[in-house]
């Protein structure tokens, strides 16, 4: 822990608490979340749908939709020896803020760019909103980045929005996001409603950008292959809290959360032996009224009473694994094997 | 042989008739479409027109009658003095001499106004109401737009449940009621508009000129019905613009153009205005035929010389070249903006460019 606090962090999050008015009462969307991320590192956050990664996201960078709001917590943001609060920004400083220091490539990148104007167009002005005058100078930096992202400038700038693939799109979205070399970038689902084969092209563009640009990422994603693949770090989601964090390899051979340890036995694997995929049963909690102690009891084979009564919080249990569970060495002793159990039995 | 293979792969295309030619072009296509549908329009017309209870002479003996106390016999005396129209040919006769005019652009002479042709007519009242409407949309247009999306920004507040009151209101009355509450109100119980002196299209005596003095002149005495047609109109406009930047608002492009740190300025023209008016446009066109046929009554109220009140006119005389004429170019009108709308459209939305 000591030497995680001397390496620099790009971004470090504090009891961020999310929630948006509903009809039926305030839905607590993201509930008291800390995380660090360090510089240059890709921190993976997975869960299943509605488990608040898109909303922490939105949060992160102030875009929240009208009816949510931060009630507290703090996300220090840090670079080049200069930190602050992204909570406190005014619109103004936000404006500035945004895409400069901290890009947030979104999901469905079908509909990311206004339909009536050409691409350039587009770069053209997020430059020019950021303190770019020189449009020669603009157009080498566009090449330099269409050429990272696998793409023909000459063609693709001239095209407006829908003359362009899903493929395409994607990937003139990830370019535009990096034009302005943010040294924070944050990417929400980055391959969802693309097929396999541009999937494989977009993921092969991700891992290549980041070996060459020194960027802070935030890769948010449903897809646990994609982060395996490109993040250092795993953190796991599940109603509203984080309930693991830890390196890839460890979320993976030796998850400490039975949650965690669900999500990866969902996921079938190309190489090795053949397992029987299993689903985690019941459904994500409603976030209105979660339910009492551990949010995950319902669902969970290894629940006690101590479960049902106490929240647990985050843990350093093994050394840079972080883990929200009471019973995080029954789970380490076990591999999760009782997610397993539950199903058959 | 290889000298005269292509000329049999040639031959097919000679072949193919004008027709087909005309077909493959986009715009011919357009042009001929245009063409047939006036024809359809002025063959309806024709007939309709003549299916109307009593006929001009009898319009005319009547009128005598009423209006100047002659009795039947010295009536019809007089009528058959004005009239020398051979109602004797069949209908079908009269239609093809009719169509046949047509073609070298005589659109006859009026039955009433003796030997006046009917093209100097509507060039004498057309760019009245070409003007009064035309300024009237232009204005309820911008402003419904501007209104529309204020009302989308500030939804549910006060302001937006006011306005979208008085839209629905205002686009629910009738524009001759509004019209007539115009003139009894304002004009005659509280008297804020001398309507004695507005009415007309422009003062007497005054020479159609580029000068400040006419154009204040014209505006003055199309007030009226422009504020007629604006109030009216707007309504559909705003509600219409509401509801589109609403769902405007909620795309994902918006957001986006947040996120890249786009000035608030430019997101609400480039992005949600302009996106949001498109639908707007194709909607524009068709309220432009709407609003000539419309003009009508709004003319007759405010003793406006337009095309409106020569329709009327005719109506009453039963003058058919006059109406079949006026209904022509309204038809015309209705075409050309449609014509219009769509270049338009393609232009300000380059996914449906063709």
């Amino acid at each position: 822990m000591a030497e995680a606090t001397q390496t620099p962090y790009t971004l470090k999050v504090e009891n961020l608490r999310v929630s948006y008015q509903a009809e039926r009462g305030k839905v607590k969307a993201v509930r008291d979340v800390s995380f660090t991320l360090q510089k240059g590192e890709t921190l993976a956050f997975i869960g299943e749908s509605g488990c608040g990664k898109t909303t922490l996201g939105l949060s992160l960078i102030r875009l929240l939709p009208t009816t949510a709001a931060i009630e507290q917590g703090k996300i220090i943001y840090h670079h080049n020896g200069e930190e602050f609060d992204i909570v406190n920004l005014s619109e103004k400083q936000l404006r500035r803020f945004r895409w400069r220091e901290f890009a947030m490539i979104f999901q469905g990148a079908q509909n990311a760019f206004n339909p009536v104007l050409r691409i350039w167009d587009q770069f053209w002005e997020t430059a020019r909103a950021h303190g770019e005058t020189n449009k020669r100078h603009l157009r080498e930096r566009v090449e330099e980045t269409f050429r990272l992202v696998q793409l023909d400038p000459d063609r693709v700038l001239r095209a407006y929005p829908h003359q362009l693939s899903g493929g395409m799109r994607q990937r003139v979205l990830i370019a535009l996001g990096l034009l302005l070399k943010p040294p924070l970038v944050l990417l929400d689902e980055p391959t969802t409603a693309l097929d396999i084969l541009t999937q494989r092209s977009v993921i092969d563009v991700l891992r290549d950008l980041k070996s060459q640009m020194s960027f802070s990422l935030i890769l948010i994603s449903h897809d646990l292959s994609l982060a395996a693949e490109l993040a250092d770090r795993v953190a796991t989601m599940y109603a509203g809290t984080l309930v693991e964090i830890a390196t890839v390899w460890d979320a993976y051979y030796r998850p400490l959360h039975p949650y965690t340890a669900g999500l990866i036995r969902a996921v079938p694997t190309l190489s090795g032996e053949r397992q029987d995929l299993v689903s985690i049963p019941g459904s994500p909690p409603d976030l209105i009224s979660p339910p009492t102690g551990c949010a995950f009891h319902p669902r969970c084979p290894y629940a006690t009473d101590q479960c049902r009564q106490n929240t647990p919080t985050l843990i350093e249990a093994e050394p840079n694994h972080m883990v929200a569970c009471w019973h995080w060495d029954e789970v380490a002793a076990d591999g999760g094997a009782r997610m397993k159990e539950q199903v058959e039995a | 042989m290889s000298t005269v293979q292509p000329a049999q792969e040639e031959a097919p295309q000679k072949t193919s008739s004008w027709l087909q030619r005309i077909w493959r072009n986009y715009m011919l296509r357009r042009v001929a479409a245009a063409l047939f549908k006036i024809w359809i329009v002025i063959t309806l017309t024709f007939f309709i027109v003549r299916l109307m209870p009593t006929n001009p002479i009898d319009a005319y003996v009547n009128e005598l009658m009423d209006q100047y106390g002659f009795s039947y016999e010295e009536a019809k005396d007089q009528a058959a003095a004005l009239f020398n129209i051979d109602l004797d040919s069949s209908l079908w006769d009269q239609y093809v001499q009719y169509m046949a005019n047509l073609l070298h652009g005589d659109l006859g002479t009026s039955y009433r106004s003796k030997g006046t042709p009917v093209i100097k007519m509507i060039a004498k009242f057309l760019p009245w109401t070409l003007f009064s409407v035309g300024v009237s949309l232009l204005i309820s247009f911008t402003l419904g737009i501007l209104l529309g999306m204020i009302m989308a920004y500030r939804r549910e507040s006060l302001l937006d449940h006011t306005l979208s009151a008085l839209a629905s209101i205002f686009s629910a009355i009738p524009n001759y009621l509004v019209g007539m509450m115009i003139l009894v109100f304002l004009g005659v119980q509280w008297k804020i508009f001398p309507i004695t002196k507005m009415r007309g299209s422009m003062s007497p005596g005054m020479k159609p000129a580029f000068t400040w003095a006419f154009i204040k002149d014209i505006f003055y005495h199309a007030l009226l019905p422009i504020l007629t047609y604006v109030l009216t109109t707007i309504g559909t406009w705003m509600l219409a613009m509401k509801s589109s930047t609403i769902s405007t608002l909620g795309e994902d492009y918006i957001t986006v153009a947040k996120a890249r740190g786009l000035p608030e300025r430019r997101i609400v023209t480039a992005y949600v205005g302009r996106n949001a008016s498109l639908p707007l446009f194709t909607q524009l066109a068709i309220s432009i035929g709407f609003i000539v046929g419309g003009s009508a009554l709004i003319e007759f109220i405010f003793v406006y010389q337009g095309v409106g009140q020569l329709l009327l006119s005719s109506i009453n005389t039963r003058d058919y070249p006059v109406m079949q004429g006026v209904f022509l170019v309204i038809t015309i009108a209705v075409i050309l903006a449609n014509f219009l709308a769509d270049f338009v459209y393609g232009w300000l939305d380059p996914r449906i460019r063709i």
